[in-house]
C-alpha cells in the first residue's frame, strides 16, 4: 500500500496537476461568488476542456471548481446579502449583519477558515471512511431521508426570532411556492402560466427574498445614511474567536460530511443542518442571526464539508450524489474509468492519485481565498445608493444566465417585493429559506415512502436511523413548546405588573 | 406598533392562505384519474400547508388582539391613517413595482442591454441622492455592457436583443 501511495503521490506532484487545482479553485471562487452562477455551472463549462487532461488533472479541476464555487458563495453572501450559491443561503444570515457592522472581512476569514477546515476533515474521510459512509449511505432510503427533512424543519423554530407563529407563517409560503410545478408523479401544482409548469427556481427565489428587500427599502424610505459606505473596521479574525467557534466548525465539518455521503442531499441541507445545531448548542444561539461569527463557521464549514464526502458514493459505488458529481461521472466515463467498487481493484493508482491530489486542494483554497477575500473586501468601500441598484443588476444577468428565461427575471423581482412586504410585516426570512429548500425533498420522500409501503405509516418506523430522527425531532418539538410557553407567561407576568 | 404589525401579518397570513386553499387549490392542482399504488394525492400536501398556514394566520391575529387592546389608543395606528401619513413612501413603493413591470414587459422590446441600462439608470434617479452624478451615468451605461460581455463570452448566453431593435435591423437589411 505505501508503495502505491508512493507512487500516486509522485503522480500528483506535477505542474499540471497543480495549474489544473489552482486554476480550478481561483475561477471557482470568482464563479461561485456571482450571483447566479454556480458550482453545476462552473463544472459543466469545464468538462470539455478535460478532454485535453490526462484522467486525474481533469477529475482535480472538476473538484477544485466545485470547491472553490461552494466557498465563493459565502462572499457575495456575507457583502452583499446576495447569496452567490445556495449553500451559501445560510452564510447570510450572520454575515450580512457582521459585514454591516464594519466586520466583513472577520466575517470572510471566518468562512475562509472554517472552509477550509471543513474541506479537509471531508478529504480525510473521503480517504479513509468511503467504503463504511457509502454502505451507511446506502441504508438512507426514503423513509429514512423524510424523518431527516423532519428534523431539519424543525429548525424553523429557532430561526423565527420574536415570534414563532410569524416563523411557521414564514415557513408555509416558503413549502407552499416550493410545491408550484411538476411533481414526482407528473401532476402539475399551480401551473398559473406555462413558465410555471416547470417550477420556481431555487436561485432567482432565494437571491430575490434577500439581495432586493434591501434595495427597495433604500428607494422607498430614502435612510439619511444611504450615501455611506459600509465601515470597514478590524479584519482580522482573532483566536479567542476562532476557538469560540472551533467546536461548531468540526461539528459542521462532521455534519457536512455525514450528510454529502448520501446522495441527493448536498451542501444547503448540510449547512442549515450544522446552524441549527450550532444555535442550539452555542451558549451564544441568542445571537444567532443578528452577527455571530460562529453561525458563519457553522454553515461554511458544513457546505465545504460536504463537498469531498459527495465524491463518496460516486467512487466507492459508482451513484452520483448531485448533478455535479452526475457531470464528473461524466468525466471519469470520458477517460475510461469506471467509477465503483472496481476502480479500487483496477485503477488503485489513480484512485491513491486523486484522494492526495483533494488533500491538496484544501491548501489551494486556503490561499485563492485569502487572496480574493480581501479583493473583495474592497466592495464595502462602494456607497450604499450605487452598489445596490448595480448589485440588482448583476443578480439579472446572473439569473437571466441560469436557464436563459425572462421568467426566472420575473421570479426574481417578485420574490424582491415580496421579501420587502414580509420585512414591512416583520415576517422573518430564514424559515421561508429553509422550508423552500428542504420542502420538495421532505413532500417527494413522504409521498415516496407511502407509494412504497402501499399508505403504511409503519414504513416510517422500519429502522434505527428513522427511529433516530423520530425521537430528536420529537425531543426538539417538546423543548420548543416549553419554552414559547414559558416566554408566554413571562410576558403574561410582566403584563399584569406594569398593570398593577 | 409591533402589535399592530403582527396584526397585520396575520391579516395578510389569514387572507392569503385562505385563498390558496379555497380557491388556488380547487382550480390550479389537478387530481389525476390514476395515481400509481397507494401515493398521496397531489393537492394532499398543499392541502396540509395551506391549512397550517391559515390556522397559524389566524393565531397570529388572535394574539395580536389582547396586546392591541392593552395598548394605547395613541400607539396603535389604523392601516389607512398609516398609509395617509406615508403617502410618499407608498407613492415610492408603486413606483418601483412599475418600473420593474416596466422592465418585465420592456425587455423583450428593446432588448436586454438597453433595457437593463435603462433600469439601472431609473434606480440611481429613485435613490434620491446625486452627489455622484457622473458615476451613475458612467456606471449605468458600463456596467450593463461589461456584465453582457462577461455573459455572452463565458457562459454564452443568448440575451434577447429586443422586437424593436431587429425589427430595424432586419429593415434595414431589406433596404
Amino acid at each position: 500500500m505505501w508503495n502505491e501511495l508512493l507512487y500516486a503521490f509522485e503522480a500528483v506532484a506535477t505542474l499540471p496537476n497543480f495549474l489544473a487545482m489552482f486554476a480550478g479553485i481561483w475561477a471557482g471562487v470568482i464563479i461561485g461568488a456571482i450571483p447566479g452562477m454556480t458550482g453545476t455551472m462552473a463544472v459543466t463549462l469545464a468538462l470539455p476542456f478535460t478532454f485535453y487532461l490526462p484522467p486525474v488533472t481533469s477529475i482535480l479541476l472538476l473538484v477544485a471548481l466545485y470547491k472553490g464555487s461552494t466557498y465563493g458563495g459565502s462572499i457575495s453572501a456575507i457583502l452583499i446579502k446576495t447569496p452567490g450559491t445556495a449553500s451559501a443561503a445560510c452564510t447570510v444570515l450572520d454575515g450580512y449583519p457582521l459585514a454591516r457592522a464594519g466586520k466583513g472581512g472577520k466575517a470572510l476569514n471566518m468562512a475562509l477558515v472554517s472552509s477550509c477546515i471543513g474541506d479537509f476533515i471531508s478529504n480525510i474521510s473521503l480517504f479513509f471512511l468511503a467504503i463504511p459512509l457509502a454502505t451507511f449511505a446506502l441504508r438512507v432510503g426514503p423513509p429514512e431521508f423524510f424523518m431527516l427533512m423532519a428534523f431539519s424543519l424543525t429548525i424553523v423554530a429557532s430561526i423565527s426570532g420574536r415570534s414563532l407563529v410569524l416563523g411557521i407563517i414564514s415557513a408555509c409560503l416558503g413549502l407552499l411556492l416550493a410545491t408550484v410545478g411538476e411533481d414526482i408523479y407528473g401532476s402539475y401544482r399551480f401551473a398559473l402560466s406555462e413558465d410555471m409548469k416547470s417550477g420556481l427556481g431555487m436561485v432567482p427565489v432565494l437571491i430575490g427574498l434577500f439581495a432586493l428587500p434591501e434595495l427597495i427599502k433604500m428607494v422607498v424610505f430614502r435612510p439619511e445614511d444611504n450615501n455611506d459606505a459600509m465601515k470597514l473596521g478590524d479584519n482580522r479574525l482573532t483566536l479567542s474567536e476562532f476557538r469560540g467557534s472551533i467546536k461548531s466548525i468540526f461539528r459542521g465539518s462532521v455534519i457536512g460530511v455525514a450528510l454529502g455521503a448520501i446522495p441527493g442531499i448536498g451542501p444547503s441541507t448540510a449547512a442549515f443542518f450544522s446552524y441549527s445545531e450550532a444555535r442550539r448548542t452555542s451558549k451564544n444561539g441568542d445571537k444567532f442571526g443578528e452577527g455571530e461569527l460562529e453561525g458563519i463557521a457553522a454553515s461554511e464549514s458544513a457546505n465545504n464539508g460536504s463537498c469531498g464526502a459527495t465524491m463518496i458514493p460516486l467512487l466507492a459505488l459508482g451513484v452520483p450524489g448531485d448533478v455535479i458529481t452526475g457531470v464528473m461521472l461524466g468525466a471519469f466515463m470520458i477517460h475510461g474509468l469506471t467509477p465503483g467498487p472496481l476502480l479500487f481493484q483496477n485503477n488503485l493508482g489513480d484512485v491513491y492519485a486523486l484522494f492526495i491530489g483533494i488533500l491538496f486542494s484544501s491548501v489551494f483554497l486556503f490561499i485563492a481565498g485569502k487572496a480574493t477575500a480581501g479583493a473583495f473586501t474592497k466592495i464595502s468601500r462602494i456607497p450604499q445608493t450605487l452598489l445596490l441598484p448595480c448589485i440588482l443588476i448583476l443578480c439579472v444577468y446572473g439569473i437571466y444566465s441560469i436557464g436563459a428565461s425572462p421568467f426566472d427575471v420575473t421570479v426574481l423581482l417578485v420574490m424582491g417585493v415580496v421579501g420587502f412586504i414580509m420585512m414591512l410585516l416583520n415576517i422573518p426570512a430564514a424559515p421561508f429559506l429553509i422550508a423552500f429548500i428542504l420542502g420538495p425533498m421532505f413532500e417527494d420522500n413522504m409521498r415516496r415512502s407511502l407509494a412504497i409501503s402501499r399508505g403504511d405509516l409503519g414504513v416510517f418506523f422500519q429502522s434505527w436511523i428513522s427511529w433516530g430522527f423520530f425521537a430528536l425531532t420529537v425531543l426538539f418539538v417538546i423543548l420548543t413548546i416549553r419554552r414559547e410557553w414559558k416566554k408566554w407567561r413571562d410576558n403574561r407576568n410582566a403584563d399584569s405588573a406594569s398593570a398593577n | 406598533m409591533t402589535q399592530n404589525r403582527d396584526f397585520y401579518a396575520g391579516l395578510v397570513a389569514t387572507v392569503f392562505f385562505a385563498v390558496i386553499l379555497f380557491v388556488l387549490i380547487p382550480i390550479y392542482v389537478k387530481v389525476p384519474s390514476f395515481i400509481p399504488g397507494f401515493a398521496p394525492p397531489p393537492d394532499m400536501w398543499p392541502r396540509v400547508v395551506a391549512t397550517v398556514g391559515l390556522v397559524m394566520g389566524v393565531l397570529a391575529l388572535v394574539l395580536a388582539f389582547p396586546k392591541m387592546r392593552a395598548a394605547s389608543r395613541e400607539q396603535v395606528e389604523g392601516l389607512g391613517s398609516r398609509i395617509l401619513g406615508n403617502k410618499i413612501h407608498v407613492m415610492r413603493f408603486i413606483g418601483v413595482l412599475i418600473v420593474f413591470a416596466a422592465f418585465v414587459y420592456g425587455m423583450p422590446l428593446i432588448g436586454f442591454v438597453p433595457a437593463t441600462v435603462l433600469l439601472l439608470g431609473v434606480l440611481f434617479i429613485m435613490t434620491g441622492k446625486f452627489e455622484r452624478k457622473f458615476w451613475m451615468i458612467g456606471l449605468s451605461i458600463i456596467f450593463p455592457v461589461l456584465l453582457y460581455l462577461l455573459f455572452t463570452k463565458v457562459t454564452h448566453t443568448p440575451f434577447p436583443e429586443g422586437k424593436l431593435l431587429s425589427l430595424s435591423l432586419s429593415d434595414l437589411v431589406t433596404l
